[in-house]
């Protein structure tokens, strides 16, 4: 049949396109996982040698040279506290100026977007100087504040935007059932959003993690971040890789797994529309 | 009770023709929503912010023995004008911006459209798209910038075995540098568009899809005229921030080029970031910041007059 | 009877004073230091000799490594502020005056002058006080000194019945050779910035070059220096065409490869000497490198010295940290877990002599190291950033080597005013 046909084609190039995409994606992180367990004589070999022995000895070396999971544990906590904190501002942030569209909210919502404009470059040692009047330097707060103040401008952003896309419709049925603007917010709009904030609280969380600029400045030595240990390897006359890859490793790894897990809940298929009686 | 099946469109020609005044005061509902993410932005990144504006009229060296700090004006701005290198970099930020977020948006928005197929497999695909987003930008740029090797890197040996000369490397040479560092970009970041236009497909109501398919519309007439007009919103949102993001380029730079060869990746936040951070000087460090961040609004501006007046002419 | 009674108290005040002294507690016993050090090869042995500091002193350390830009922002910020961060901060040898103008860091000039017995001062190499010397105040205590060196294949260099190059001529002559069959004769750093700024200098200072004249004004387009550039430049023929845009980790990938047969480098690590490392180790060498014919011999020299933070509260538990790791033994056991040697002591031992058998070559470049061919003044970065532009535009053959250096020249200019 003529249909059927056409539209086993159709899902044939769509995998055959999609598996070119992810090869382009994901080649350059299979190198990259490969030089983590390449003996490091290997490493920059030439042709370039894809099937080895796979050996541990990097991320033994590494583990011994650098605090990981120490590091590890302050990278959690920074970027567990910048998400939740962007998020509970952001989120309500972005509904607020969707529903109530207009020139002064349309002001507003710039006025958030002009932080994440300005170049953080310029904002950094008059921020570590701020923080030193606060006594937060070192603290996870110094860090925390700074990621959480460029997060919540694109959470307000991208829940606005999100919201714009979703009619009313739902929340005016619970004004009707006499809700008020707070609890239509709770038992509507926030679910109705929950995958928009699944996905920016994914994203916020990303930036925080792999920050390293506000981390080198702002961070102590019981505080310091995966990235910035992933800097420490960086030799000033030496890039060792066999030391980098493994820590950027389990830099990415647990970014990912939460990616995963997380999956169900931004594509949970809504379907939107009519409200039913 | 009232059926509210009314189309987004059909909404806010309704909204509008209440009038302004009480559109400007049911616009400010929105400040009390706004308000305790408006005042923790103002707390913590007014100063900084102010204290960099306010710095950019000064002549000051942080590490200058004497702790000159001279007032001169307009002359860090006048100094930025006429400072070749940051000319040069201008226009490579520039350059670089319009390719790479042009090619990431048409690419993401191919990939969400594919994304969206109902297939077998396709949460792996969306998660396993998830990994270049996921890696520190400048291991991104450091992994690259291994692979772009001319002489030892994975990337380059293949390309001379295809036949394919590359002289002194895609990052070796003036007139694929800069390209060479878009492509690194576009690898990391296509995805975040791709997911970001993703959520907003799956989000549109399905009723309208439908419609427009008894009505007789082809699927790409569907998708031309209802999806993405519906995605419009998204759009722009994908668009502003991937945009800002790029105007601010730094890892690569710093990782892999360092500004080169010669003038052909120099781009105005790092050499903000050379000026400020190495060299120390506040007030030409800050003058740029500046002047960077003007053209960042500017094209933000731009975004909401060009997007908003073609997608309301559909 | 009387006098032992007057004895006892004094004799249990010897004991334990004895028994204090036998443990080589210190005076600041129960501190604890903050110590920033950056990450190059001699960070690990910092590292790994912190406990046993610890354990004779009663001192504990907290050593924190740190990438080049990290160390020098956060080491800024720090001052700048007055936040007390660390205690102690390794510098770069350009720092040196920018520490000393703004005090930054303790001038140690009076401990070490009170203390010179027991540092014994006189075996430091003299070189080596550069890597903390401004005008006449010592702001750092040499920690690690880096010889500029030519790295070379030995085995190849056998194999063509060649000697390696002792001047200029036979550099060029010897590079030429080994540019054959997908090979190359020597390997640069090309890419902008700090990596073919200080290349650069290496090439400047063996043709008699110098970036400061003698009143310590810029004359970047000096004729000699012009000269070295047109040098270094026309050596990216003998290079590996990806060199144009190489940093020190791909140089040393280069030549640790066999792909090219020599480099100028800094004794920073030598792994390419160390078995395992690389596909050369073991067939590589090292030698000073070449001059200019009837020029005296003079070599780059760089390295760390090690600061005390001028807001640090622990000065006196610092100071105590810097002598010990100058000790001459506990030098020795720094070499051995990856650090360089400052000690006469050090590099002529017998037994490190046979475990580093390239030892005498640093020690004869240390005697003739200058360590001043990159400008240790607070203008330092801005001119090695100016020359890196000069030294990247002529390599990528966009400008010539004189108006490059002249304008390179005229933007540094505004800056000595």
């Amino acid at each position: 049949m003529n249909a059927r046909l056409r539209r086993r084609l159709g899902n044939a190039s769509t995998y055959l396109v999609l598996l070119l995409v992810m090869a382009f994606f994901l080649l350059p992180i299979f190198w990259f996982i490969e030089t983590a367990f390449k003996p490091r004589v290997l490493t920059f070999a030439i042709p370039p040698v894809w099937f080895f022995q796979p050996v541990i000895e990097n991320f033994v070396a590494v583990f011994k040279q650098v605090p990981v999971l120490a590091y590890l544990r302050n990278s959690v906590v920074i970027a567990t506290g910048a998400t939740a904190l962007a998020v509970c501002l952001g989120v309500p942030a972005g509904y607020g100026l969707a529903r109530h569209p207009g020139r002064s909210s349309n002001a507003l919502a710039l006025g958030l977007l002009i932080v994440r404009m300005v170049p953080p470059v310029a904002m950094l040692l008059p921020f570590y100087l701020l923080m030193r009047n606060f006594h937060l330097i070192g603290t996870y707060w110094a860090v925390i504040l700074l990621d959480a103040v460029l997060n919540v401008s694109f959470a307000a952003w991208f829940m606005r935007g999100y919201y714009q896309g979703i009619p009313p419709s739902m929340e005016e049925a619970a004004y009707c059932d006499g809700a008020t603007g707070l609890g239509a917010f709770i038992r509507v709009a926030l679910p109705l959003g929950f995958p928009g904030t699944v996905t920016i609280g994914l994203l916020s969380f990303i930036a925080s993690w792999n920050d390293f600029l506000m981390a080198m400045l702002l961070t102590a030595r019981t505080t310091r971040t995966l990235p910035l240990g992933i800097l420490e390897t960086y030799h000033t006359y030496e890039i060792t890789w066999n030391l980098m890859a493994p820590i950027s490793l389990v830099a990415v790894i647990p970014v990912l797994i939460l990616g995963f897990a997380l999956q169900r809940y931004y594509v949970a298929g809504l379907t939107l529309g009519a409200v039913r009686e | 009770m009232k059926k509210t099946n009314l189309t987004v469109e059909e909404q806010a020609s309704r909204r509008g023709r209440r009038g302004r005044p009480l559109r400007f005061i049911r616009s400010l509902g929105a400040l009390a929503w706004v308000a305790p993410a408006l005042v923790f932005v103002l707390v913590f990144a007014f100063y900084p912010v102010l204290y960099s504006f306010f710095i950019s009229f000064f002549k000051y060296r942080l590490t200058d023995p004497s702790h000159q700090r001279t007032f001169v004006g307009l002359g860090n701005y006048i100094q930025a004008f006429t400072d070749p290198t940051f000319v040069v970099a201008v226009r490579n930020t520039l350059v670089f911006v319009v390719g790479a977020v042009g090619v990431e948006t048409l690419l993401g928005l191919g990939i969400a459209v594919l994304l969206n197929r109902e297939l077998p497999g396709m949460a792996l695909v969306r998660t396993l798209l998830l990994a270049p987003l996921t890696l520190t930008p400048l291991v991104v740029a450091l992994v690259w910038g291994a692979l772009y090797n001319a002489d030892f890197g994975p990337l380059s040996f293949y390309l001379k075995q295809i036949g394919i000369p590359i002289g002194r490397g895609p990052v070796g040479e003036p007139s694929t540098a800069l390209a060479s560092l878009i492509l690194v970009d576009v690898w990391q970041w296509t995805p975040l568009i791709a997911l970001i236009l993703f959520t907003g497909l799956r989000s549109q109501p399905t009723e309208l899809h439908e419609a427009a398919a008894i009505d007789g519309a082809s699927p790409w007439q569907r998708f031309r005229f209802v999806s993405v007009p519906l995605l419009q919103p998204t759009i722009l949102v994908a668009l502003v921030i991937r945009t800002m993001d790029a105007f601010k380029l730094f890892d690569s730079v710093f990782a892999i080029t360092g500004g080169g060869p010669g003038r052909a990746t120099e781009v105005v936040n790092y050499y903000i970031f050379k000026v400020g951070l190495t060299f120390f000087d506040m007030g030409y460090g800050a003058a740029m910041s500046t002047l960077l961040f003007l053209v960042i609004v500017g094209f933000s501006a731009a975004y909401f007059r060009v997007l908003n007046r073609v997608w309301t002419n559909v | 009877m009387r006098h032992l009674r007057h004895f006892v108290p004094v004799l249990v005040l010897l004991a334990v004073l004895g028994t204090a002294a036998a443990q080589g507690q210190s005076q600041y016993a129960g501190a604890t230091l903050n110590v920033s050090v950056e990450s190059d090869q001699y960070s690990a042995a910092m590292q790994a000799l912190a406990p046993d500091f610890t354990k004779e002193t009663g001192i504990k350390l907290n050593v924190s490594i740190l990438g080049y830009s990290e160390i020098y922002q956060r080491a800024i910020a720090d001052f700048v502020g007055h936040t007390d961060q660390a205690d102690l901060y390794t510098t770069d040898i350009v720092w040196s005056c920018e520490f000393a103008q703004n005090h930054y860091t303790e001038d140690l000039t009076s401990l070490i002058k009170r203390d010179a017995a027991e540092l014994k001062t006189d075996d430091i190499l003299p070189v080596m006080w550069t890597l903390g010397s401004c005008d006449n105040e010592q702001i750092a205590f040499p920690l690690v000194g880096y010889a500029g060196v030519l790295a070379y294949n030995k085995a190849a260099f056998d194999a063509a019945g060649l000697q390696p190059p002792t001047t200029v001529k036979q550099l060029v002559s010897d590079a030429a050779a080994f540019t054959k069959n997908g090979k190359y004769g020597i390997v640069m750093n090309g890419a902008r910035g700090s990596p073919s700024a200080q290349d650069y200098m290496f090439y400047m200072l063996m043709t008699g070059g110098s970036l400061l004249d003698a009143n310590g004004k810029p004359q970047l387009n000096s004729a000699a220096n012009v000269a070295a550039l047109k040098l270094y430049a026309s050596l990216f023929q003998y290079a590996p065409p990806g060199a144009v845009s190489y940093s020190w980790g791909d140089r040393v990938t280069s030549f640790g490869n066999g792909n090219a047969m020599m480099m100028m480098d800094f004794s920073a690590g030598l792994d390419y000497l160390k078995p395992g490392k690389f596909p050369v180790s073991g067939k590589a060498a090292i030698t000073t490198p070449p001059v200019t014919e009837g020029m005296k011999p003079v070599y780059p020299f760089g390295g760390w010295g090690i600061a005390i933070n001028a807001d640090s509260r622990q000065k006196g538990a610092a100071w105590d940290y810097i002598k010990w790791l100058s000790r001459p033994d506990i030098r020795k056991r720094f070499v051995e877990l990856g650090g360089q040697p400052i000690r006469t002591s050090t590099l002529t031992d017998p037994a490190m002599v046979k475990a580093y058998p390239y030892f005498p070559v640093l020690l004869k470049a240390f005697q003739n190291g200058n360590g001043d061919f990159r400008p240790r003044i607070p203008e330092y970065p801005q001119i090695e950033n100016a020359v890196g532009l000069a030294v990247n535009l002529v390599i990528n053959n966009q400008e010539t080597a004189q108006a490059a250096l002249d304008a390179a020249q005229t933007s540094v200019e505004p800056l000595f005013k």
